[in-house]
């Protein structure tokens, strides 16, 4: 009996390896990545990381009177694009609720709308993004349409499910106490499909996230994706993945974000 | 409608040649009865019989959750409406673990129709009643099973519902605890004088909390036994209660009769 609590020990010395574990993963790839471009020696095709770092004080400074890319700075395209998405996603995600609750509590709506749904969500973005243009012009009110479209099916169809899988028993609770119709789709169905809705909403942020891209194919600098669009077009090679890594970390930082989020604000998820 | 005279205001719950039938056609089966029954004001009925017996049923027509196939069901005198003059208590909690345990009674004061300032108030007193002290800011899941099950009974009391209604509420938890939930709820239903109906499949639950005991049949559940409890219902420990020679003589009468019923088909 030479440890007490033999569980605690255990977990904590496994959360130490899972950090190093990830950054000596990182370092490896590093390692690799100088290695083909050293080997390849073609920085058109494979900039080495050096290159890259350089690249990216140089898009985040004013240097020799140029500022960052196409006059604007990394961060500022990183910026607007992050407002498109924010504001897409939004738009998206209070539809496919408004939706959601539609389709999971009228059957009959249900039944005409939800192979709609499943219809725009198994389109690519890119492919309506055309007829959104022609709609609407090749400003902003496109590409925030084409978030918003992107982020609400997946919103929609994981309200739908918890709205409609409302637990019999609780709803007998509320009725119990007294709870009429309205009160007990506020305080019953919609508190307990929180945890699937709050998914819903991490997939239609990533989705809008990949579609940033396919939003910004047209007129899209100043913008993240218009960027990487621009850069590839004149073969700048370390700008393209300066902006990947750019989507890439900022990606991770939000889903990161909304994982903090959904434990304080969900906090009975996985315990009832 | 007008109140003929065994339906008056005195009769908490009253059910006239009442028949349930689930589903229909050949796979119809009888639930339970025909069956008649009154519940007097302020008396606590205790409803044991094996599994399957009905007794659930019985229960949920009370609560108006579910409609007679035949006969009639009044509580207070109305047809039953779920949140209407009944606070129920089920098998689980079924607490809202969105809400805090103060949170859980606080929708159920704010549907009894009760005011802001008045429902704060109220709060910890109704915990207190049920044994429970500064738990109100507590998570569901950071409280114990039987814990949980007081809240859910503070909660079924919140309304100030003339009615309480039971569904086997101490059927999941451990014997400790089950004992102790008991001796609470005798202790509250005696201060609060209010009308009780308990389902249960335990004989000496029955004999402990009932002043009064009916025994179903197997299924179609129909009254095989309808018996008084003249112990008295407040002054004496739990312990000195179980002690009393009455006790033991009313448990083997009881236990006596579940068994017969549970061998007697209800026709």
């Amino acid at each position: 009996m030479y440890r007490k609590s033999p569980d605690q020990p255990v977990s904590r010395r496994r959360a130490v390896p899972r950090f190093a574990v990830r950054t000596l993963a990182v370092l490896v790839l590093l390692g690799l990545w100088q290695a083909v471009a050293m080997a390849l020696d073609n920085p058109s095709f494979i900039p080495a990381p050096k290159a890259v770092a350089d690249r990216l004080l140089l898009l985040s400074t004013t240097h020799d009177g140029i500022r960052g890319y196409s006059g604007s700075l990394l961060i500022e395209h990183l910026g607007v694009s992050l407002r498109r998405i924010l504001i897409g996603s939004v738009i998206g995600v209070v539809g496919g609720l408004v939706l959601g609750v539609v389709l999971g509590t009228v059957p009959w709506i249900r039944i005409v709308a939800e192979p709609v749904v499943t219809f725009v969500r198994a389109l690519p973005p890119l492919a309506y993004f055309s007829l959104l243009i022609i709609w609407f012009g090749i400003d902003e009110t496109p590409k925030l349409w084409l978030l918003a479209i992107a982020a609400l099916p997946p919103v929609a169809v994981a309200t739908a499910a918890a709205v409609h899988g409302a637990p019999t028993d609780l709803v007998e609770a509320a009725k119990a106490l007294g709870a009429s119709r309205r009160q007990v789709i506020q305080d019953v169905v919609l508190p307990n499909a929180l945890p699937e809705i709050f998914t819903g909403v991490r997939l239609a942020v990533g989705i809008a996230y990949s579609s940033v891209v396919a939003a910004e194919t047209v007129n899209g600098v100043p913008g993240i994706g218009g960027m990487v669009r621009d850069a590839q077009r004149y073969l700048q090679t370390d700008v393209v993945v300066v902006g990947l890594l750019a989507i890439g970390i900022s990606g991770l930082l939000i889903d990161g974000i909304l994982r903090v989020a959904e434990k304080r604000l969900i906090p009975w998820r996985g315990r009832s | 409608m007008s109140s003929p005279p065994d339906l008056d205001r005195a009769t908490a719950v009253h059910a006239h040649e009442v028949e349930h039938v689930y589903g229909g056609g050949r796979d119809a089966v009888t639930a339970l009865g025909p069956l008649s029954l009154e519940v007097p004001q302020g008396s606590f009925l205790v409803i044991v019989g094996a599994s399957g017996c009905g007794k659930s049923t019985l229960l949920r027509l009370i609560a108006g959750f579910e409609q007679p196939t035949s006969g009639t069901v009044r509580t207070g005198g109305d047809q039953p409406v779920p949140g209407k003059g009944a606070g129920i208590v089920f098998q689980q909690p079924r607490l809202f673990p969105w809400k805090s345990v103060g949170g859980n009674i606080e929708l159920a004061l704010r549907y009894a129709g009760v005011p802001r300032e008045e429902r704060a108030r109220q709060i910890p007193e109704l915990l207190r009643r049920v044994g429970l002290h500064d738990v109100a800011h507590r998570r569901i899941w950071q409280i114990s099973g039987g814990q949980q099950q007081r809240v859910a009974i503070a909660r079924a009391l919140a309304g100030d519902n003339p009615l309480l209604l039971l569904d086997e509420p101490f059927a999941a938890l451990d014997a400790l605890t089950r004992e102790r939930l008991q001796e609470d709820l005798r202790r509250v239903s005696a201060e609060t004088g209010r009308t009780s109906v308990f389902v249960t499949h335990s004989v000496e639950e029955a004999v402990f909390l009932g002043s009064r005991v009916v025994v179903l049949t197997r299924r179609p559940g129909r009254i095989a036994l309808d018996l008084d409890i003249p112990l008295p219902r407040t002054g004496l420990e739990p312990d000195e209660l179980r002690a009393l020679p009455e006790y033991a003589a009313l448990r083997a009468t009881v236990s006596q009769a579940v068994r017969t019923a549970a061998a007697l088909r209800g026709k």
